[in-house]
Order: C-alpha cells, then sequence, then structure tokens
C-alpha cells in the first residue's frame, strides 16, 4: 500500500514538473496582430484563441515532442515541433496569408465577370436575365456594358470598334460556332443559349488569356451549371409560344430537358411590322443537359441542343417598289458539347472536352437556292497545376475543325458547289504568379498551326495587375489576337491568311461592398483584314488595316437607395479601318463614337415586383451614301431607346413578366440602302433600315410544379 | 491478482477519465457558445470545438458545433462576401461531421440553415435558388428524424415569411411553428451532447402568428 501511495505521490509530483507554458504573439506579415488564431497542440485538446493583442498562453501536461499549430480563416496553417519538458516556451508567429482571398488583386484589364456569386463580381448572374430591353438575351444585357457598340439591326455583340464576327462564344470552354439564331436581314438575331443555364458569364473586350483563340475583339466565356439540386417541371406561356421543361436530380446526377416552341406570327399578325413578311419566323427547339459527379471533385457535362427556324419575306426593289423578290431562309443547328474536370491530386487538375455543332442554311433569293453546311468540331485538353497558392500554371492543346460546303444552281440549272476544310491545332501554355496579395501576372503564349493555308503562328499575351489601395487597382494588358476569315471570303479565296488584332489595355477599377467604379483606356491595332483588290469582291486580299481607340467608364450601385440596383456605362470609341470595299480608311458603318446606357432594377415589395428600365443612347453612325463624292460620308441620327419590364410573382411558384422595348416609340434609323443602279435623274434612291416595328412587346407566365412550392422560374427568367 | 485488479482499475479509469473529458471538454463549450454575446467569443468556441475534433477523429459533434458557431458569426457580419467566406467555412466543417456521421438529422437541419444564411446575403438574387435547397433539406432532416425540433422551426422560419412575402395563409407555417415548440417541450435526449438551441426561431415565429 505504502509503496502504491508513493507511486501516486511520484505520478502527481511528475505531472507537476511536466506541466509547460507555452505563450507567444501571432501576427501577420506585416506585424499586425492577428485576434482569434487558434493555437493547439496537434491532437489534444491543449491550446487557446489569441487575445485581441495577437497574444496568447496555455499551460499543458503533454511532454515529449508535440507539434503546435496554428490556423486561421484566410492563412495559411503555421505549424513547429517542439518538446514539451516543463520549461516555459514562447513563440513569436507571423501568419502568412493565402493569396485566394476576397480581397486580393485580380486580373481586371477587359474582362467584366458576372456570376461565381461568393467573389466580388461586377455583375451577377441573374443581371444578365433581368435587363430590361434585353428580353433574357445574353448579348442584349451586354450591350450595357463599356466596350460595346450598340448595333440594333444585327442584335450581336460588337466589341471596340470589332465588328459581330470578331467576338466568339465559348461554352464550358468550348467554342460556339454560329452561336446566334438566324434573322431577317437588318432585324436583331438572338443568342441561342438562355442565360439561365450558366452560373458564370465571364465578358472580355480585350486582352483575354491564352486559353482562347479565332477571336480578334472579344471572348465570351460562359459556365453552365453545376448538377442540378430540384426536382422540378416548369411551364412557360409566352406571347409568342410556349415551353416546357423538367429536371430530375438523383444523388450525383441531374438531367434536365427542355422543348421550345416559338411562333411569332400571331404576334406580327396584331403589330404592324415594318418588313413584308410571307411568313414571320417560327422556330421549334429542344435540349438536354446531363451532369454526373464523379470522385471527390470531379464532374461531367453535356449539353445538346437542336434548333429548326424558317421564315419568308418579300424585298422590294428600292427603284420600283412593287417589283418584289422573294427571300426564303431555313436553318437546321445542332450544337452537342461534352466536357469533363477532374482533380488529379491535390495540385494537379485536368480539364477538358469535345463540341460538335452543325448548321444548315437553305437559302431562296428568288427562284435559285443556295445551300450551305456548316460543320466544326473542337476537341480540347487542359492540366492545371497549382504549385503553391501563389503560381499557378495551365497549358494545354486544342484542334479546332471545320467544314464548309456551299452549292447553288447556276443559270443554266447546274449545280454548283464549293468546299473546304480548316483544321487548326493550337498549344498554350500560361502562368499566373502572384508576387505578393497586391501584386499579379499572367503571362501566357499561343501557338496555332492553320492546316488550310499551312501557317504556323505565335501569339503572346501578358496581363499585370497592382492593388496599390484597400480597394482600388490598376491593371494592364497586352496581348495578340488573330482568327481565320469569315467562310464567305474563303468561299472566294482559301488562301487568305488569318485576320490580327493587337490589343493594349489600362484599367482601373474599385470594388467596394456594393458600389463599383471601373475605367478604362486601350488601343486596338487590326493588321491583315480581308480587302477586295480594286473594289471587286472576287478578288480579295489581306492587305486591309485598321484601329480602335478610346475610354470607357462604369459605375454600378445597389447601396445608396433601399432595393434599388442601378448601373451607367459610357463609351467612347474612335476607329477608322480600311477593308472590303473601302476606298480608304474610314469609320465603318456598325461603330458609333458614344454609347450610353443606365440600367435601373428596383424590387416594390408592395406589389411584389421587380421592375426594370434600360436606358440606351449612340451617336450617328456612318453610312456610305453613292450619291456623295465622299465614301462614308452620312450620319444617321442618334440611337435612343427605353425599355421597360415588370416581373410579377403573385404566387410562390408563378410569374407573370411583361417588357417592352422602346416605350417612347422613336423611330431609330440604323443605316440606308441605296439602289443598286441611278434613277433616269442620276441619283441613288435611298431607303432607311429602320426597327421591324417600333416596340416589341413580351409577355410571359411561367409556372413551375415542384413538391416545394415556393420554388419559381425567376433565377431564369 | 490485487495487482492487476489494481491495474484493470486505472485502465478502466483512464478509459473513463478520455471519455469524461470529451463530454466535459464538449459541455463547457457547448455552454460557451450558447451564451456568447460577440463574435470573439463564438470564434474561441468554434475554435476549442476544432480542436477537440482534430484530436478525437471520430466523433461527429465538435464539428457540428464548429459549424454552428459559424453560422452564428455569419449571422453579426454586415458583408455580404464575409458572410459568405464565413459559411463557406461553417459548410466545410459540417462536411467534416457529415462524413464522420452519414445521414443524421441534426446534420441536415444544419446544413439547411447554412442555406437559408445564404439567401441574406442577396434575397433577391438568391431567395429562389437557396430557399427551394432549404426548404427540401428540412424535408429531408424531417425524413431523417420527423421529430426534429430545430428542422421543423427553421422549415416553419422559412415558410412564414415566404407566405408573408406572398400575403398568403400562413397557417401552415403556424402549424409547424407549434409543432417545433411541442417537439422542444418533450423529454430531451439523455445525451448531454445532443443540440438543444433553436426554441426561440419557433417562439418567434409562434409569436408574429398571433
Amino acid at each position: 500500500m505504502r509503496k502504491a501511495i508513493h507511486i501516486l505521490l511520484l505520478f502527481i509530483t511528475s505531472a507537476t514538473f511536466a506541466q509547460t507554458s507555452i505563450s507567444g504573439v501571432v501576427t501577420d506579415e506585416k506585424g499586425a496582430a492577428i485576434p482569434g488564431a487558434n493555437v493547439s497542440i496537434e491532437g489534444t485538446y491543449d491550446g487557446t484563441s489569441t487575445s485581441v493583442e495577437g497574444a496568447f498562453q496555455f499551460e499543458t501536461l503533454e511532454t515529449g515532442a508535440q507539434t503546435i499549430t496554428i490556423t486561421f480563416v484566410g492563412f495559411k496553417a503555421f505549424s513547429q515541433a517542439v518538446n514539451l519538458s516543463g520549461q516555459p516556451i514562447q513563440l513569436k508567429v507571423s501568419l502568412k496569408e493565402e493569396i485566394n482571398q476576397l480581397d486580393a488583386v485580380v486580373i481586371s484589364a477587359g474582362s467584366f465577370t458576372a456570376g461565381e456569386e461568393k467573389r466580388r463580381t461586377i455583375l451577377k448572374a441573374i443581371d444578365i436575365a433581368t435587363t430590361a430591353g434585353a428580353t433574357a438575351d445574353i448579348a442584349g444585357a451586354l450591350n450595357t456594358l463599356p466596350g460595346t457598340q450598340k448595333v440594333g439591326e444585327s442584335g450581336r455583340l460588337f466589341v471596340r470598334g470589332g465588328d459581330g464576327s470578331e467576338a466568339k462564344t465559348f461554352i464550358d470552354g468550348m467554342l460556339v460556332a454560329n452561336a446566334y439564331s438566324p434573322s431577317a436581314p437588318n432585324t436583331p438575331s438572338r443568342g441561342r443559349f438562355l442565360p439561365f443555364m450558366f452560373k458564370g458569364t465571364s465578358f472580355s473586350t480585350g486582352g483575354y488569356s491564352a486559353e482562347y483563340g479565332q477571336a480578334l475583339s472579344s471572348a465570351l466565356v460562359l459556365d453552365s451549371k453545376d448538377k442540378a439540386e430540384l426536382n422540378q417541371t416548369d411551364l412557360g406561356l409566352l406571347s409568342v409560344g410556349s415551353d416546357v421543361a423538367h429536371t430530375q436530380v438523383w444523388d450525383r446526377s441531374s438531367v434536365s430537358g427542355k422543348i421550345q416552341y416559338t411562333n411569332i406570327r400571331p404576334y406580327f399578325g396584331m403589330i404592324n411590322q415594318e418588313i413584308d413578311w410571307i411568313t414571320p419566323p417560327a422556330s421549334i427547339e429542344g435540349s438536354t443537359a446531363f451532369r454526373q459527379e464523379v470522385g471527390e471533385h470531379g464532374i461531367v457535362k453535356f449539353f445538346g441542343n437542336f434548333n429548326h427556324s424558317d421564315f419568308k419575306l418579300n424585298n422590294s426593289d428600292i427603284l420600283n417598289p412593287n417589283q418584289k423578290q422573294l427571300f426564303g431562309y431555313a436553318n437546321n443547328y445542332g450544337y452537342g458539347n461534352a466536357s469533363f474536370l477532374q482533380a488529379l491530386n491535390d495540385s494537379w487538375s485536368v480539364k477538358g472536352g469535345l463540341s460538335y455543332n452543325y448548321n444548315e442554311n437553305n437559302i431562296l433569293f428568288g427562284n435559285s437556292p443556295v445551300d450551305e453546311v456548316e460543320k466544326g468540331t473542337h476537341s480540347k485538353l487542359v492540366f492545371e497545376n497549382t504549385l503553391s497558392d501563389r503560381v499557378e500554371l495551365k497549358f494545354g492543346v486544342e484542334h479546332f475543325q471545320s467544314s464548309y460546303e456551299a452549292s447553288r444552281l447556276d443559270s443554266l440549272l447546274k449545280q454548283q458547289t464549293i468546299a473546304f476544310n480548316t483544321p487548326i491545332t493550337t498549344g498554350f501554355a500560361e502562368a499566373e504568379i502572384y508576387a505578393s496579395k497586391y501584386f499579379v501576372t499572367r503571362a501566357g503564349v499561343r501557338t496555332e498551326y492553320n492546316g488550310l493555308m499551312e501557317k504556323l503562328s505565335v501569339d503572346p499575351r501578358v496581363s499585370i495587375a497592382y492593388k496599390p489601395f484597400t480597394h482600388g487597382q490598376f491593371s494592364l494588358a497586352y496581348g495578340q489576337f488573330r482568327q481565320v476569315a469569315q467562310n464567305e471570303f474563303l468561299r472566294v479565296n482559301q488562301n487568305l491568311e488569318e485576320e490580327k488584332a493587337e490589343h493594349f489595355i489600362l484599367n482601373y477599377q474599385v470594388i467596394n461592398n456594393q458600389r463599383t467604379f471601373r475605367a478604362e483606356l486601350y488601343h486596338k491595332r487590326y493588321s491583315n483584314l480581308v480587302k477586295f483588290m480594286n473594289g471587286n469582291p472576287e478578288q480579295l486580299t489581306n492587305a486591309g488595316n485598321g484601329y480602335a481607340q478610346g475610354f470607357e467608364l462604369f459605375w454600378r450601385d445597389n447601396k445608396t437607395v433601399r432595393n434599388l440596383d442601378y448601373w451607367v456605362s459610357y463609351s467612347y470609341l474612335d476607329t477608322e479601318r480600311d477593308y472590303l470595299d473601302f476606298p480608304n480608311a474610314s469609320v465603318p458603318g456598325f461603330a458609333s463614337t458614344h454609347n450610353f446606357s443606365v440600367v435601373g432594377k428596383k424590387f416594390i415589395s408592395e406589389i411584389k415586383s421587380q421592375l426594370g428600365v434600360t436606358y440606351s443612347y449612340s451617336s450617328p453612325r456612318a453610312y456610305n451614301n453613292p450619291n456623295s463624292e465622299v465614301f462614308n460620308n452620312g450620319r444617321t441620327p442618334a440611337y435612343q431607346d427605353l425599355s421597360m419590364n415588370l416581373s410579377y410573382l403573385p404566387k410562390p411558384f408563378l410569374i407573370i413578366h411583361l417588357s417592352v422595348t422602346n416605350v417612347l416609340g422613336r423611330d431609330n434609323v440604323f443605316g440606308y440602302d441605296y439602289s443598286e443602279t441611278p434613277d433616269t435623274n442620276g441619283n441613288y434612291l435611298s431607303r432607311a433600315i429602320r426597327q421591324p416595328a417600333k416596340r416589341f412587346l413580351f409577355l410571359g407566365i411561367f409556372f413551375t410544379i415542384s413538391k416545394n412550392k415556393s420554388v419559381n422560374q425567376l433565377p431564369n427568367l | 491478482m490485487k495487482t492487476s485488479m489494481l491495474i484493470l482499475f486505472t485502465f478502466c479509469s483512464a478509459a473513463l477519465f478520455a471519455n469524461d473529458k470529451y463530454k466535459q471538454a464538449m459541455q463547457t463549450n457547448i455552454q460557451a457558445i450558447y451564451k456568447a454575446q460577440s463574435t470573439e467569443e463564438i470564434q474561441q468556441a468554434v475554435n476549442s470545438f476544432e480542436r477537440i475534433g482534430t484530436a478525437e477523429k471520430s466523433k461527429w459533434e465538435p464539428f457540428y458545433y464548429a459549424s454552428f458557431g459559424y453560422i452564428m458569426m455569419s449571422t453579426r457580419e454586415e458583408d455580404g462576401a464575409k458572410r459568405d467566406a464565413l459559411l463557406d467555412k461553417a459548410t466545410e466543417v459540417l462536411k467534416k461531421a457529415s462524413v464522420i456521421q452519414q445521414n443524421d438529422s441534426e446534420i441536415t437541419a444544419l446544413e439547411g440553415f447554412i442555406y437559408m444564411m445564404r439567401v441574406t446575403v442577396d434575397p433577391a438574387t438568391r431567395g429562389q435558388q437557396y430557399s427551394g435547397l432549404a426548404m427540401q433539406t428540412f424535408g429531408k432532416a424531417l425524413g431523417l428524424n420527423p421529430e426534429n425540433p430545430r428542422a421543423m422551426a427553421l422549415m416553419a422560419q422559412m415558410e412564414f415569411g415566404t407566405a408573408q412575402f406572398f400575403k398568403s395563409p400562413t397557417t401552415s407555417a403556424c402549424e409547424k411553428a407549434s409543432n417545433a415548440i411541442a417537439m422542444f417541450d418533450a423529454p430531451p435526449s439523455a445525451d448531454p451532447l445532443a443540440p438543444r438551441w433553436g426554441k426561440e426561431t419557433a417562439l418567434r415565429v409562434v409569436k408574429q402568428c398571433q
């Protein structure tokens, strides 16, 4: 017994002896105290939190070799091996900040990011769907941002003095050819993909990453949504058709499908149109999306859609309005996109994809039919390596294969066919290096081998960003960009080289809690543009060139007035180019010097409605008047539009959406067509290109059927 | 024999002591988190829970309460982006809990609570998506344990808010809130570490119903 007591006593004393005091101070790299950091001896309960001064002190009964760990949100974990022997331990620890934090500098030159809700982004995914005047069209909403020029008769994105073909769309990294639905000449087309499909949108007006190629002016990068979370069925009754969609969700996968029928005929029957329609546009579209989660972080996505649309109209001759020519158009379009993302280990990940598109146009001019078939595949494999939180590497290979075939009957009713393939193989590599949380550099290079003209090219891209202030930062970008000439030109001359552009961008941006200010200055140089030799469209060269420069301002505020969110954009553009049939350098017809937009959205809870208003202004555009000695000397009137929309939520599962464009009914003129030959007095007669109707009115009623009645389609609108 | 008995006794008491140590540490910190008046106090309790969780490895409660603590911190944060960062943290530690204890009603209810808080960051944008997700998750929690008062109370609150917004009858929401109170008033679980919070939420809804 005595012995036992002796032993017990020994234990207690040795325990007392072994009590070790651990104390110290935890700061950040600049020496500022970190309060609330978690200090612990790994694998034990022992530890404490740091005080307001960053100090800590605790006792432990543990002995021998142990590890002290210190953690805090936003900092890298610190650990140190210690030997606990009863001797007090004092530590002075400075934690290293993790870079990927909310307030780290980001490369902002040229790019507008929407989505990734958790980050501080300029736009949210839903903004694109709820902008008045855009009628849920992605390009329509982006046209209210700086860097774009409104080209009302086209509906496409025209970026910084570039034409509509210079802005390319990518879905999950894969190029989308023919991203816009067909439309009658001089009427706006809509994007084929609805904004609600995407969780994130990055709209770049220049200086974009080496990952994106074959785009001269702009890359619109859309990230599709991940696995759906809710089972639901959606029904939409629209003034121009109807749609039905269903989503089924499983533990790790989801499938959704949608069928949409659009017929604008009844609407055009009621509202007078500028166009002499025989059969106004109608379309049927089916789409499906499949998602499967793989492993811990992997996902496989598939998206596919098919669309058929057609219309017929009469074009009347300008000189002799009674002389009409039939213009008919039918389009079949199919697009499939499969992509995957998989983490290989902690630092490596791989993503890739395959997309296929099929676009068939059957065009009828009077009695002569022309058929066009464009097919394309794009395959891509990208590896990403996070060397540390400061260095990220990305490299990949891509292959584009596109084919074009056109056939028509010549005057002797003989079939004429022209066909060619454009294979392009590319490789790119890019590194993003954070010198600190305040300075980042992104440098990349893109090489392309074009099999049609058998040429290899190398394009560098560099961006840097520096954040000297808490919220404000500067960003600079430089890059070289290229794209193959349009099929309509390659059809004539398959030896045409790629058109080239060089971008220089300086950006300043402040993103505060709910206010954003952004200013950007840029210069863009074009070379190798397609040009008609001696004005002959059958003789094409790459002798064209041009420039665009300007500055842009953007302000967004959803804080000052409760429930009101608004943004204001202004763009100044100075551009000239000497290309196509231009006799000399001149302002192209799609460019306007001043573009101004105000977008406002307010939720009015009394009437359970969101009201949206958009005002847009574009200064006069150039057009060529053949009666004038000077080329492109004419100027259209300025363009103005005031659009409004209202989304009313009477019940949790029901939304009624009404939108009206051009509320004030302004008669906007986009340009003039001239007769091909002069009249008897030697004058060319003109006809204004106007909006097909002054206003466009849209009414939609959307039901959602789900087990849970609080779900509705607002995120889809 | 005597010695072996003694050794056995020592072992047993050591094991008991270890378990007691866990319970005691947990109870102290659970009390602390319920009583916390400031972000700092919550952070301290959360830190303790994370220490305990890392040391124990097979217990889900420390991560559950750490997640609860981060949600509580998010309710005190004004800046939306920072609130999201705290909710990210809440999600991250709750995942550790759900790996240890799969298909648990309490863990699922807390997951729904996180979705509910996500809505508050930007109701106009997120309302529809996250409120649907929250309701679905509360439903799942009640499927796992129909007597989970917290899942019932949070569901009542969510439903009440929606009904108020659409000026539709609040009957169903109010019924759920009274149900939740009845569940809260039932004899509590014998487990001293079982979650006890949430009655105020139900009471608040009942009060608004009157």
